[in-house]
């Protein structure tokens, strides 16, 4: 998977570029709109995380010309809050998702999965860890094919850490994955703690789960 | 009232004075004007009769010489005028002729005359002349003139109140135009329409004309506090997405003993609170900077029952029982994101500030014609000099509480910007109601 990173911030850029090397993807940098433009034209990517505030214009830009010639590039537009109705224009001139700044990294890569995975007609549908089948589609679990119930809530919890395996996972990270970007300052809290244990058990019925993590005063972590 | 109306009354009422006024002299004026006239009459009757006068004529007018108060007198046939002629047993020094109103009775007919009293010497003889005319016909006429007057100052004041009224109504149009174009109807300056206003007066040219650089010198301001705040958001968040990745990256690091791993958490927790604190005041400028647009038709019914839902975890967590008792399929129109974190932040409020085990409403209903919501919860309640302060940025009611006191300001900042207005009701240790009364829908349009 080839992703160009749009960002002029050239630390941010190295940051977001560090994380998903780690994670699998081959990635490109491009600091302003002819980079941007000049790259997307030159190679195939799968995807593009466009930043809006470019030293030579507007993101949008970049967007418009891209889309015109390549339909198959995901787009994930990042953008500061401020730039109000960017997110309504974005998704409007064929942004698929967007992220505001600032974005959790593990965020931006259940994000990208899913757009990607979108963009390619759900080729991928299932992701395993230790025999336990997540069936993306319909939401699903199930272990040597014994079907486990799991709550909404707890699916996304399970999907996200076993997207962002092998990585520590704070509760910030979850908490805002599952309720969202909420404005409410110190929302930090241990509701999530509740559908961890809860999923924990339902998994523990099935085979031991020493490579589901708790890191202490943290978070979690899933390992492979 | 209107300037239109005010302007009609004063108008009115001056006219009404001056016809009071003219109504009060006009008996003084007809009689001072019919006196005038009947007196000339007279006196050029006196100098006729004075002129041609002779013993021969005296003795014709007066019968028996002898008898002092004996008169002769001569009328006319309608008894609209005589002439009395009498011998006056003084002689008399004064010529003066003198006019008095009286009543005479002349061949059984009483009549109020104006009389002419003129004392004469004829050869060494005083003699007493009156001649009189009869004041009734000049009476009728009189009365047939005042009233025609005032039915004529009647007309007058009914035409010139109406040509007023329809005149000032004329005038005044350009300025209720400006009311309504220019000032109410402008929610954005961006919006505003800068076609001059049509009108005949000067005045109301140059208002508009003051408006229109008013206008544009706040569209100006707006325009660069939204570029600031543009600016601002971008240049605060890059650097703390930039920090919040960094940490996140470093997480990852295996080498990491527990203590570092602690201390990389809790500085993502001080970025995300720091972050959340820039977002609420950025919410609130934008807000306030009327960046935001109402025209999504709000269903509160869903919104609470979303709300109940996402909320749910901690309602659970503090054993709390959330009623939801919304009875009413209002509509409101307005930004559904702001209205919901209007709602979120209040009901969030009212479980952080509930006892264990407490509980909220959520009600609505109609007042006075306007739809309300209601929030009452069960919590700690709040001192009436507490409440005047809790709408307040960074505002918090003890020092102990979580949060940074903006969810509060948010709230007022989103109220206002829908102009919905919200009472707040508590009572320490019993509990806090919030209340939003809803604008009426036809006041929007």
């Amino acid at each position: 998977m080839n992703i160009l990173i749009v960002e002029d911030n050239k630390e941010l850029a190295v940051e977001v570029y560090d994380f998903l090397c780690n994670v699998g993807y081959v990635c490109k940098i491009a600091h302003d709109c002819a980079d941007a433009l000049e790259e997307v034209n030159s190679n195939d990517y799968d995807a593009m995380l466009l930043d809006l505030g470019l030293p030579d214009g507007d993101g949008f830009e970049v967007l418009k010309t891209v889309r015109k010639t390549k339909s198959k590039i995901a787009v994930i537009v990042l953008t500061a809050r401020g730039e109000l109705d960017d997110r309504i224009n974005g998704l409007h001139l064929g942004a698929d998702d967007y992220l505001t700044k600032p974005f959790a990294l593990t965020e931006l890569s259940a994000r990208l999965f899913a757009v990607i995975r979108r963009i390619h007609g759900f080729t991928l549908n299932n992701l395993s860890i230790h025999g336990f089948l997540l069936q993306l589609q319909d939401y699903k679990v199930s272990y040597d094919d014994i079907p486990i119930s799991l709550t909404k809530k707890e699916f996304d919890i399970f999907q996200y850490l076993v997207l962002n395996k092998n990585r520590v996972i704070t509760r910030l990270q979850l908490t805002e994955h599952i309720w969202g970007d909420i404005l409410e300052v110190n929302s930090d809290s241990n509701f999530i703690d509740v559908h961890v244990r809860n999923l924990r058990k339902k998994l523990d019925k099935h085979r031991t789960i020493d490579w589901f993590e708790t890191v202490r005063n943290v978070g979690y972590r899933i390992n492979e | 009232m209107k300037i239109k109306h005010q302007l009609a009354i004063f108008n009115a009422l001056t006219r009404l004075l001056v016809i009071l006024i003219l109504w009060l002299m006009l008996p003084i004026l007809v009689e001072n004007v019919v006196y005038r006239h009947i007196n000339n009459g007279l006196l050029e009757k006196k100098q006729k009769f004075i002129q041609h006068l002779d013993q021969n004529e005296i003795n014709d007018f007066i019968e028996n010489s002898d008898d002092s108060t004996e008169t002769y007198s001569q009328f006319s046939t309608l008894h609209s005028e005589f002439l009395v002629l009498s011998k006056s047993p003084v002689k008399v020094v004064k010529k003066k002729a003198v006019f008095t109103n009286e009543y005479r009775v002349i061949e059984g007919e009483e009549n109020e005359y104006r009389i002419l009293q003129y004392h004469f010497t004829f050869g060494n003889q005083g003699y007493n002349l009156e001649i009189g005319s009869s004041l009734g016909e000049v009476k009728d006429l009189t009365f047939i003139i005042k009233f025609f007057i005032i039915i004529v100052f009647v007309v007058i004041l009914l035409i010139t109140f109406l040509a007023d009224t329809f005149y000032i109504e004329y005038l005044l149009k350009p300025f209720y135009r400006i009311i309504d174009t220019k000032i109410r109807r402008v929610n954005e300056p961006e919006a505003f329409d800068h076609t001059p206003i049509k009108a005949r007066s000067r005045d109301f040219r140059e208002l508009d004309f003051v408006l229109n650089q008013m206008m544009d010198r706040i569209a100006e301001l707006f325009k660069k506090e939204k570029q600031f705040i543009s600016n601002v958001s971008h240049e605060l968040l890059t650097p703390i997405a930039l920090l919040k990745n960094k940490f996140e990256n470093l997480l990852q690091n295996d080498s990491l003993d527990d203590n570092a791993i602690d201390k990389i958490a809790g500085s993502l927790r001080t970025l995300d609170m720091l972050k959340k604190i820039i977002n609420n005041l950025l919410l609130i400028s934008r807000i306030e900077n009327n960046q935001y647009e109402a025209n999504e038709s709000i269903n509160f019914h869903e919104l609470v029952a979303d709300l109940q839902e996402d909320l749910e975890d901690r309602i659970e967590d503090r054993e709390i029982q959330f009623l939801n008792k919304m009875e009413h399929d209002y509509i409101f129109t307005g930004n559904k994101t702001l209205i919901h974190i209007l709602i979120y932040n209040l009901v969030t409020n009212a479980i952080k500030y509930n006892k264990p085990k407490g509980s909220i409403e959520v009600a609505d209903g109609f007042l006075e014609n306007k739809y309300f919501i209601s929030i009452t919860d069960s919590g700690i309640g709040m001192k009436d000099s507490q409440i005047e302060n809790i709408f307040n940025r960074f505002a918090r009611i003890s020092s102990d509480q979580d949060g940074q006191g903006l969810g509060l300001a948010i709230v007022d900042s989103i109220a206002s910007f829908h102009h919905i207005e919200i009472k707040v009701t508590s009572l320490i240790s019993e509990g806090t109601t919030f209340m939003l009364l809803f604008p009426e829908p036809s006041k929007d349009k």
